[in-house]
């Protein structure tokens, strides 16, 4: 299945923005953070078309899944 | 602090060396001051806030209130970070609307702790006021501390960054804390920032202080005549041991610190990013803390900013967390030119987007500006941003220079005005300015403390932050991180974690580490800096309780319920423009604080003196 993939600050800076990505039926979020060698521990929010999501949540065709990583501070 | 190894964890045990300045008649006395409780052993406003209760303060600037410095546990020892300094006091900004001021503290980094530690001082309590300008000097002598005060007249006038610079060409093997032009002019400037010198500093002639910015503890120096401390000694480091190595390896390698850790390091480059991750959201403040839904503020990103400047990631002595993003201007020759600069979130968007100014050239002069009159950099750039709203809301009747959000020449000039004294109306804050206009709905602070750089529609946890609004409560980022939006996850939030924010304003180490209070890594740390045994338990109950007592200190200083409460544009008038829930209604906020309170004031019985009727 196809799946947009939105990559925010430090992500986007080491890959890209923003790609249409082919995926499994059953893929979840890790598949796509692993696919793209982004370990857990880097990723802080994750969204599947704007809402927040977990780490196992499964994907449907047409997603669009945001992945950003830790912030802090102030 | 006289501690010795695998000694007793009983706090009376445990002594820290006082230093008591009656700045009306110049006398300096030295105590050792054994530990009440583990609050007073941590450090930093967990002790300072338990001398502060003892006074009955109604007045900011009276004599009666002191201006207490200190340090934590963890001060000058070798664990990573181990450099905050503290100063704490009646507020002359934050107050409450029975009028009198809340007690605050302000932390810094730079060198100036940890050479106070080294002196031999562990804490300064500044009594009185000079009738004529001085600075204070602690040297560390061959019988102990050496305290004295010399006159500073000289100093007057002089920028944070120039004083710094004159005192260290007088002082060597020494640092500096020291007031701008807007702590001088006390009178009309409430926002005044405590101005820290660092190595990088000393070693560049650069101006790359470091600053404890909130409360205004820099305009009580002011007020007191105390233009600069110098804190004098020979660096006195330990020999670092394999379970420190150990220490400071976990602070470098946990996640925690990571997000703070240069892009070309593989970390998530210091605090700028969160401009990216929460513009995904519309949730970057623009315009007063009201965005657009636009993509205005993407010409702040990085990777737009380096189009103009070098950035260069830079660390705080000894610190493996390069966290700093200094720019520097390009010279002709593309090689390396001036500081512009040092990009922080707050600073970068209170100056920048949120003044409607979104050329990085333009937001570094007016970073480098408030930092060089040396203010608070959030409370003037909030308080700039309403009253540029202010202005657009009445274009026939415009206040001081009429300027309006964007335009950068009238900005920069308030911001001159107000750092040498010249604009009370700004330089008195938000609270006072909004009040004295009739017009509060969007001035954004809560309990007169302005508020940082997180919209308050994502975080009705500043509601019970009790210095700072976002380092004081860690509940900033709660909702873009989470999405928790229900009464019950931000009870649990306000009441057990966020709160726990305040133990690093303890033990002195920076939050950048990144990790709860009661890690082990604390709890190891604080074993091999100075062979204290105590378990996360009881760290997180000394800080529980330290926190509770600020919060008790502001219901006896007359803050009233209908104070603990956002500003009401957020609840009037939701952006519909914020791609995160919104969550905060009235009846929100009501059994908010209904649960929040019954948890919090049975647990704050008992934590103040009894005060007579």
């Amino acid at each position: 299945m196809q799946v947009t993939v939105k990559l925010y600050a430090s992500f986007r800076w080491r890959l890209f923005h923003e790609a249409v990505r082919e995926y499994p039926v059953d893929a979840m979020v890790s598949g796509v953070a692993n696919d793209l060698e982004i370990p857990r521990g880097e990723v802080g929010i994750m969204l599947i078309n704007g809402r927040h999501a977990a780490w196992d949540d499964l994907l449907h065709e047409g997603d669009i899944v945001s992945l950003m990583p830790c912030i802090g501070g102030g | 602090m006289t501690t010795v190894k695998n000694q007793s964890t009983n706090p009376a045990s445990i002594l820290y060396r006082r230093c008591i300045i009656d700045l009306a008649n110049g006398s300096a006395t030295l105590a050792k001051v054994p530990c009440k409780n583990l609050e007073d052993v941590l450090g930093g406003f967990g002790r300072s806030f338990q001398i502060l209760a003892e006074r009955d303060i109604a007045k900011a600037y009276s004599p009666e209130n002191p201006l207490i410095l200190n340090t934590g546990l963890l001060t000058g020892s070798n664990v990573m970070t181990g450099l905050r300094s503290y100063f704490s006091a009646y507020s002359p900004l934050k107050k409450s609307s029975a009028g009198r001021p809340a007690a605050m503290w302000s932390a810094g980094s730079g060198n100036f702790g940890i050479k106070l530690k080294w002196t031999g001082i562990d804490e300064v309590i500044f009594e009185n006021r000079s009738e004529t300008p001085v600075y204070a000097v602690f040297r560390d002598g061959a019988a102990g501390p050496v305290v004295e005060l010399k006159p500073a007249g000289h100093l007057l006038g002089l920028t944070g960054h120039e004083k710094i610079m004159a005192l260290s060409r007088h002082y060597s093997d020494a640092h500096f804390a020291v007031i701008g032009p807007a702590g001088e002019n006390y009178q009309s400037v409430y926002m005044g920032a405590v101005v820290l010198s660092t190595d990088n500093q000393l070693k560049s002639g650069e101006p790359k202080s470091r600053f404890a910015g909130r409360g205004g503890m820099g305009s009580l120096m002011g007020y007191k005549n105390l233009i600069a401390i110098v804190a004098q000694s020979p660096d006195k480091l330990d020999k670092i041991t394999p379970a420190m190595r150990d220490v400071n390896r976990d602070i470098i390698k946990n996640g925690g610190s990571a997000r703070f850790q240069p892009v070309s390091q593989g970390g998530g480059g210091g605090t700028w990013a969160n401009i990216e991750v929460l513009q995904a959201f519309h949730a970057v403040p623009l315009n007063n803390f009201r965005p657009k839904g636009n993509d205005d503020v993407e010409r702040l990103y990085r990777d737009n900013v380096e189009k103009d400047f070098e950035v260069v990631a830079e660390a705080c002595f000894r610190c493996g967390i390069r966290c700093h993003n200094n720019l520097f201007h390009r010279n002709p020759d593309g090689s390396r030119g001036k500081l512009a600069a040092k990009f922080d979130f707050e600073p970068l968007i209170l100056f920048g987007s949120n003044l409607g100014i979104h050329q990085s050239t333009q937001v570094t002069e007016l970073i480098h500006l408030c930092d060089q009159l040396g203010m608070d950099a959030i409370s003037l750039g909030t308080t700039l941003s309403y009253l540029l709203e202010y202005n657009e809301r009445h274009p026939d009747r415009p206040l001081l220079n009429g300027a309006r959000f964007g335009e950068f020449e009238r900005i920069r000039e308030l911001v001159e005005q107000t750092g040498r004294g010249g604009q009370e109306a700004l330089g008195k804050g938000v609270r006072r300015l909004s009040e004295q206009l009739g017009e509060t709905s969007y001035a954004m602070h809560v309990k007169g403390l302005e508020l940082p750089a997180y919209l308050p529609d994502t975080n009705p946890g500043y509601v019970f932050a009790i210095a700072g609004g976002h380092m004081s409560m860690g509940t900033h980022m709660l909702l873009a991180k989470e999405g928790k939006k229900s009464v019950e996850e931000w009870v649990q939030a306000i009441t057990t974690g966020g709160l726990l924010q305040v133990g690093y304003d303890m033990i002195g180490l920076c939050k950048f580490v990144g990790v709860g209070i009661g890690h082990d890594l604390i709890v190891n740390g604080i074993r091999e800096a100075v062979g204290l045994e105590l378990t996360s338990a009881e760290i997180v109950a000394a800080v529980r309780r330290a926190y509770l007592r600020g919060l008790a200190l502001e219901l006896r200083q007359g803050f009233a319920e209908d104070e603990y409460t956002l500003p009401s544009q957020v609840l009037e008038d939701p952006n519909p423009n914020l791609t995160l829930p919104n969550f905060i209604d009235g009846e929100f906020l009501e059994q908010l604080r209904q649960r929040v309170w019954s948890v919090f004031l049975p647990e704050m019985a008992g934590l103040l003196p009894a005060r007579e009727s």
